[in-house]
């Protein structure tokens, strides 16, 4: 059976280096494939290069009590590309949060439900990573780390430090975005 | 719906290069070396100050003792007898006041820093031998 997380951790504190190795490997796709979201293809490799820095020093102030070691890391990965879209002078998700009307959310039905035409055009990949692309950073985030990475609401609302209803209302526009551009076919 | 959007998700995953994992553990190797290699030179630079500074401070303690009467007081607890025992409290004050406190106190960080940078040289030895 494979080690956890904490294991892993665990491990590599008592000096095991093959330990950290373990979890490079285990999360690198994982963390490349959330900061090329945002990045691009060009720079998330070392997005990646510098979170794992951060993780190597940091991973003894990591507390297994506090959080899951996958939503720390991704915390620490989401704000090196904040940082890195501050550098290039990228619009960044705290940014484009000032312009958000919460009064808005509230008025969004709980379930926003894509019809099959949508699934069945969404099912070709290059289409939706065109269409997630083009969908503002504060829902994409949500988005990926709800589909891809699997992350619960709240786990997702701890990484990004926002409350509960807010991640879910986050997901609900997200997915009433996805379906308009969808259905409109608004890749251009 | 939403199982189905888990599964069109999933497909639309970027991958990277597949060496970008060991170029990560390498990077982070380097850096380790590179920071063990920092703190290998400033544990070693302090064993050498702490010890170059014990030589002068403990001939300098060794001669505040001497100065300062602290041995004839000492020499009295084994040659006096009795009356010791009977003015133990001023004979203590007296043995105290005669230390040369600054001097020890010097004397005792410098050991202090020697013991410590010591046994921090030892163990980035030792870490260096567990990841060869």
């Amino acid at each position: 059976m494979q080690d956890s997380d904490e294991e892993l951790i665990v491990e590599y504190l008592k000096g095991n280096q093959q330990a950290f190795k373990a979890l490079v490997e285990r999360y690198t796709a994982h963390l490349y494939n959330f900061s090329r979201r945002f990045v691009g293809a060009t720079a998330a490799p070392d997005i990646v290069q510098e979170t794992f820095i951060k993780v190597w020093k940091n991973i003894r102030k990591f507390d297994t009590s506090r959080a899951h070691f996958k939503t720390w890391m991704f915390t620490i990965a989401r704000n090196t590309v904040i940082d890195y879209m501050r550098k290039k002078k990228i619009a960044v998700f705290s940014d484009l949060n000032k312009n958000e009307d919460e009064s808005f959310s509230e008025s969004l039905p709980d379930n926003v439900i894509l019809p099959d035409e949508a699934l069945q055009k969404l099912e070709d990949r290059k289409f939706l990573n065109k269409l997630l692309d083009q969908i503002p950073p504060m829902y994409r985030e949500v988005l990926i780390l709800y589909y891809q990475e699997e992350m619960t609401f709240s786990e997702i609302g701890e990484m990004l430090d926002k409350p509960l209803n807010t991640v879910k209302s986050h997901h609900r526009r997200a997915l009433k975005q996805l379906k308009k551009m969808t259905l409109n076919n608004q890749t251009q | 719906m939403k199982k189905n959007l888990y599964i069109i998700f999933k497909q639309a995953i970027y991958y990277p290069e597949n060496q970008l994992s060991d170029d990560i553990f390498r990077a982070i190797n380097n850096k380790e070396a590179k920071s063990a290699k920092i703190k290998l030179w400033i544990y070693s630079s302090a064993v050498a100050l702490s010890l170059a500074g014990l030589i002068p401070a403990i001939k300098d303690l060794s001669l505040q003792f001497s100065n300062s009467g602290f041995y004839e007081y000492l020499s009295l607890a084994f040659s006096s007898n009795g009356s010791i025992i009977s003015y133990w409290k001023e004979f203590m004050l007296s043995l105290a006041d005669s230390l040369p406190v600054e001097s020890l106190m010097f004397s005792l960080l410098l050991l202090f820093i020697f013991f410590i940078s010591t046994r921090l040289v030892m163990r980035q030895f030792k870490d260096k031998l567990l990841t060869a």
